[in-house]
């Protein structure tokens, strides 16, 4: 692919935490404009979601280099905002506002750094309220919701932004099994329009339909990504066939 | 938060009855052994009294009043000051840390007593001539001076009464720091990297989403601390500072009506910090009803 299609270029990205333990090791990962790219994590996993915490700088990276949308994440303060502003992350713990009602949530941002004003921000926050299949609970504050309606208000509190790229870490991993349904839909519509994930998950029902490219990975390095089709069908390297054999 | 139901059983009435009578005892106890002459109409003139015609405050209503002051300003200008260097405590910076840090290390592990004295001497006496603040507020207009007088303390007092202030808020503000600081740490990670991934500045994370809660959480600390305030007030006596303190030991010296004056002045500073409490329950109560955070 050409460097305009790529959206995020991660290039032998390192991250050793304090304690020693290596998270990534010079990790390679390139995504296109609009590809759904699923990373699943071998049972061993560590720095299960290192990956995605370092492409909007939550984690300082010890080496490599990351551009995303042609802007280097430097050590200019600029391109550090600019980046967390393009790139919109969804939590395993949903991280909602608890001080702030839904509709403040997803205000927030949009009036604060995108500077709208608040007729225009409310206009899309009902809009996305309204995609995300929770209009009702527009003044309700986060302690009211269920869990699955939490992790929805969150993924509509990223999308106000208008991201280029979402980042989905662990979404469904604390939420009841009744409730993943509610949230996997959300993401699968979202993938069907077009926009560009990253998305860290054991869901590998939702990896099969809604991914572009699995990425397998263990020990901070990958060890075998694929097209999705390719890659559940025919995997190549033997400790895939295993990983697979174990939950499929 | 369930709410016990007060009952009021028979053991109730008697232990207050009891209480009574031993209140009532000991009254009559230094009446009699003692031979003190309780002499209240007397003392309650220095509250307030008829003066031709018109109630005028005594001395004692006086000294309540520069309490009040100096307590309202010690506690705005102290939350104001102890915000800040709280902020700092957590800042990025290390050169803030060691600030706020050297700060309240230095101030929490000295006398007040010998605070007030640091500061009376050196800033009210010193550094306020220096700086010709004394000779600017006595050439003022009497306009000005008459708003100074009800702001802080009429202009011949006004220097003692700032070094007095301002002793109070940098005592208080050490405290108060400690409360910010742990307030905002008490914060889940989670909340800062979610403002932080909407592409909030750090100022932006702090303002909208961090200090907001830390407040809710921080409320009674913060209220136990400002009404350390009003009683701590009491320590700028020493630096001849009419305050309510102050006032009762003049009088005492001058009349000798020891019990009175003390009984009168507990009720009064009691009066005061009992009023802020019930304000400080309200606010919190009503900030819990907005949002129990879950």
């Amino acid at each position: 692919m050409s460097a305009d299609e790529r959206i995020i270029e991660a290039r032998e990205i390192a991250k050793t935490f304090p304690g020693g333990v290596v998270a990534l090791d010079r990790f390679t990962l390139a995504v296109r404009r609009g590809e759904v790219v699923v990373i699943i994590i071998g049972p061993s996993g560590s720095g299960k979601s290192t990956f995605l915490r370092c492409l909007n700088g939550l984690e300082e990276i010890d080496g490599g280099s990351i551009v995303i949308d042609g802007i280097p994440l430097d050590h200019h303060r600029k391109n550090r905002l600019l980046i967390r502003q393009e790139v919109g992350m969804v939590f395993q713990s949903f991280n909602l506002f608890p001080h702030m009602t839904v509709r403040e949530n997803i205000d927030l941002a949009q009036i604060r750094v995108r500077k709208k004003t608040r007729t225009d921000a409310a206009e899309t926050t009902m809009s996305l309220l309204a995609k995300v299949g929770i209009t009702e609970k527009a003044d309700r504050y986060p302690h009211e919701l269920s869990g699955g309606q939490q992790q929805r208000v969150a993924i509509a509190r990223a999308l106000a932004m208008s991201p280029k790229v979402m980042l989905f870490d662990e979404a469904t991993s604390a939420l009841d099994p009744e409730m993943i349904g509610e949230v996997l839909d959300v993401m699968r519509t979202l993938a069907a329009e077009g926009m560009t994930m990253v998305v860290v998950t054991h869901e590998m029902g939702f990896a099969r339909e809604a991914g572009d490219r699995i990425v397998f990975m263990e020990n901070g390095r990958i060890v075998e990504e694929g097209e999705t089709e390719r890659f559940f069908a025919a995997p190549r390297e033997e400790r895939t066939h295993a990983f697979l054999g174990q939950i499929l | 938060m369930t709410k016990n139901k007060i009952r009021f059983t028979p053991l109730d009435a008697v232990l207050i009855v009891l209480m009574l009578a031993a209140g009532l005892f000991l009254v009559r106890r230094i009446g009699v052994d003692l031979n003190y002459r309780w002499q209240w109409p007397v003392t309650l003139q220095y509250l307030v009294r008829m003066d031709g015609g018109s109630w005028t405050a005594g001395s004692l209503a006086q000294g309540f009043l520069t309490t009040v002051k100096l307590s309202l300003w010690a506690t705005a200008l102290a939350t104001l000051l102890g915000t800040i260097l709280g902020l700092m405590r957590v800042s990025h910076s290390l050169f803030d840390r060691l600030v706020a840090g050297s700060y309240v290390e230095m101030v929490r592990n000295l006398p007040p007593l010998v605070l007030v004295f640091i500061v009376y001497f050196f800033i009210g006496d010193r550094i306020m001539t220096l700086l010709g603040i004394e000779g600017l507020i006595r050439s003022a207009s009497p306009a000005t001076q008459a708003v100074l007088t009800f702001l802080f303390a009429p202009p011949a007092r006004l220097s003692g009464f700032f070094a007095g202030l301002a002793t109070l808020v940098l005592y208080e503000a050490a405290y108060i720091t400690e409360i910010v600081r742990a307030g905002i740490q008490s914060i889940e990670q989670g909340q800062w990297e979610a403002a932080h991934a909407l592409g909030l500045s750090r100022r932006q994370q702090l303002r909208y989403v961090i200090l907001p809660q830390a407040l809710q959480r921080i409320l009674p600390a913060l209220a136990g601390q400002l009404i350390s305030t009003i009683k701590d007030s009491a320590i700028v006596s020493v630096i001849s500072i009419p305050e309510l303190t102050f006032q009762g030991l003049e009088l005492m010296s001058a009349t000798y009506l020891t019990f009175e004056i003390w009984i009168t002045i507990t009720a009064l500073y009691f009066i005061l910090t009992f009023t802020f409490s019930i304000g400080v329950r309200r606010l919190e109560s009503s900030m819990q009803t907005k949002s129990s955070a879950g």
